[in-house]
């Protein structure tokens, strides 16, 4: 691969990142309020002597332009986010990584059994066109794409917890218990993830076979295929062969450049289920108006979805050396 | 057909709710018990303070369209003018604006509203002005919306005014000597409208998803309660954990319908009207 094609692509994140604290930083200085007051909130004793230092540390009695700006910049390079209201004086950063791998934890599984499903049910429907999986699973990814994550969840939850009492449907450790081994945490998280984890797959799956749906169909009308069947392959050595690795490729692409809005609607489904990762932070913070929170949960959201789209298209450069241009 | 007889069903619901339901009721002014299940009277039943269900979702209706419908107007609005400047002007300008455009489509632009909405309703104050008898809380979230999710309109229109703009009426409007602005409005929007309306159909769908879910984390208006914000009241009195289905599931239904409508419907009109799309799947 191309140097130029991955300093260029490198480039391009770096420029997203410092355009993402460019908004952060907007958006902090349109708050209302001193500076200092919106950085300090929720931590005790400030003293004057404090806030000086503060104002001092960040740049505050220098002008916006460009001082300021570059000090808020150095400052997040920093990993400096400031305090956290809610959390009463906590670091911002230390707030986050609490709440952060619950969040990879609901979110990574879901996001596989979403992918391994959708994958299959888009592949297969496809594949089949017009036969009767297809006409029944376009018609329930359709809905289930129409459909806000959190919707799904309050359905589970009508069902699991006031008639089928099977599962936990509150948070992700039963509070205050004492485990005698490994195995009965294991066995507690594990029941308790089973709901918001159908939740986030299911609320995912119908989008991803639509993908994979048309993307199939494109790759099977290709002259290649046309070729592999007047060779006389097989129809399932066609689909497995020639037409599944071709169109998993733009898929997994989609995938990847969509996970932000996927993220962003489905950590609703936290607040459904109590459970204690960044989509319940977010609306705590929303509802004390915690900014530095809510600024760390876009800096931290929006890094993240740059740094999977970069490493979506270097691998597709991998893989597809049309795209080095 | 499905979708249009859905979308019929909601406008009419949308369009007239104080004929079909009466005035919205508040706290003031419900007479039923709290939190009933369907009864006589109450045929969804009622929420915790005692109001009609069938009245609030179909007030809910009327809420989450016109919010929708704001919204799309305002995105669309943005993606228009920034794609058609884009793709005509060319050069620099464009450079710039599709860095932007690219910028928006890449970030999670839910979180960015999720973080304006709160701000800017804290610089705007507690303005009490309705506009579209909608009250200021929920302009910002219309604006919001707009600001947030007008890049892909903009990259569509773009990429259709690129190839309008080689058409030789374009070329012999500027040899007769109308202006960049002239040709822009006089003959590339009429060349692009197909494509806009048809974007504006699936605009729509995104606009009540995202109303509804910016309402479910608390940034709805209880004085207006949208469908999200009925689904928000409802998910705070814990009403999915008490088997209390009647007081989400009127509002959620609607919102699946109207997003599944619009989805159908706007993907056929894609399909029919977006010639870069025709005689695909």
């Amino acid at each position: 691969m191309g140097g130029s094609f991955v300093a260029r692509r490198l480039g391009q994140a770096a420029i997203t990142i410092v355009a993402i604290i460019l908004i952060n930083f907007v958006l902090f200085r349109l708050m209302p309020g001193s500076p200092e007051r919106v950085i300090l909130r929720g931590t005790p004793n400030v003293t004057p002597e404090r806030i000086e230092a503060l104002r001092e540390r960040w740049g505050l009695n220098d002008p916006v332009f460009p001082d300021q700006l570059v000090a808020y910049i150095t400052s997040t390079l920093t990993g400096d986010l400031g305090y956290s209201f809610i959390a009463r004086g906590q670091t911002v950063v230390d707030v986050l990584a609490q709440r952060i791998w619950p969040t990879i934890l609901l979110f990574g599984l879901g996001e596989m059994v979403a992918i391994a499903l959708g994958l299959a049910l888009g592949a297969y429907s496809g594949w089949r066109r017009g036969g009767p999986i297809d006409y029944l699973g376009n018609s329930v990814s359709l809905i289930l794409y129409s459909t806000p994550y959190f919707l799904l969840g309050m359905g589970f939850l009508l069902v699991f917890a006031s008639s089928i009492k099977w599962l936990p449907t509150f948070g992700m450790l039963t509070a205050g218990r004492v485990y005698g081994s490994p195995f009965e945490f294991l066995a507690d998280l594990g029941a308790h993830l089973v709901l918001p984890l159908a939740t986030v797959s299911l609320g995912l799956v119908g989008q991803y076979a639509i993908v994979m749906r048309s993307s199939i169909i494109e790759t099977l009308s290709e002259d290649y295929v046309n070729t592999a069947r007047a060779m006389g392959l097989s129809e399932g050595r066609i689909l497995r062969h020639h037409a599944l690795p071709n169109a998993l490729l733009p898929t997994v692409t989609l995938i990847a450049i969509n996970l932000g809005y996927v993220i962003a609607g489905a950590i609703t489904v936290e607040v459904v289920f109590n459970w204690p990762g960044l989509g319940t932070l977010t609306v705590q913070a929303l509802t004390a108006r915690d900014y530095p929170v809510l600024q760390g949960v876009f800096l931290l959201l929006s890094v993240a979805v740059v740094l999977a789209n970069l490493v979506a298209d270097l691998v597709y450069g991998v893989l597809d050396p049309r795209v080095r241009t | 057909m499905v979708g249009l007889a859905i979308l019929t069903f909601f406008a009419i619901l949308a369009a007239i709710p104080e004929v079909l339901v009466g005035p919205l009721q508040t706290a003031v002014t419900s007479i039923g018990p709290r939190l009933s299940p369907p009864i006589d009277g109450f045929p969804l039943g009622t929420d915790e303070l005692g109001r009609d269900i069938v009245n609030l979702t179909v007030h809910g209706a009327r809420i989450s369209m016109t919010i929708g419908l704001l919204a799309t107007v305002v995105t669309v609005a943005i993606g228009v003018l920034v794609g058609i400047v884009s793709g005509f002007v060319g050069g620099r300008i464009d450079a710039v604006l599709m860095r932007i455009t690219d910028f928006f489509l890449v970030i999670p632009t839910f979180v960015l509203a999720l973080i304006l909405t709160p701000i800017i309703r804290d610089v705007v104050g507690s303005a009490t002005t309705e506009v579209f008898g909608i009250r200021m809380t929920l302009i910002v979230i219309v604006v919001v919306i707009g600001i947030t999710s007008w890049s892909s309109t903009a990259r569509i229109i773009r990429s259709q005014t690129l190839s309008i703009k080689e058409r030789a009426f374009v070329d012999r409007a500027r040899v007769v000597g109308a202006g960049p602005g002239y040709i822009m409005r006089v003959h590339i929007l009429p060349n692009v409208i197909n494509l806009i309306v048809a974007n504006a159909v699936l605009v729509f769908a995104g606009a009540v998803l995202t109303e509804t879910t910016l309402s479910f984390v608390g940034l709805g208006d209880p004085f207006q309660p949208s469908w999200g914000q009925l689904l928000e009241a409802a998910r705070s009195v814990g009403a999915p954990g008490l088997g209390a289905w009647w007081y989400f599931v009127p509002p959620g239904l609607g919102i699946i319908l109207v997003v599944f409508a619009f989805t159908l419907f706007g993907s056929a009109l894609d399909d029919l009207l977006n010639p870069r799309r025709g005689g695909r799947r």
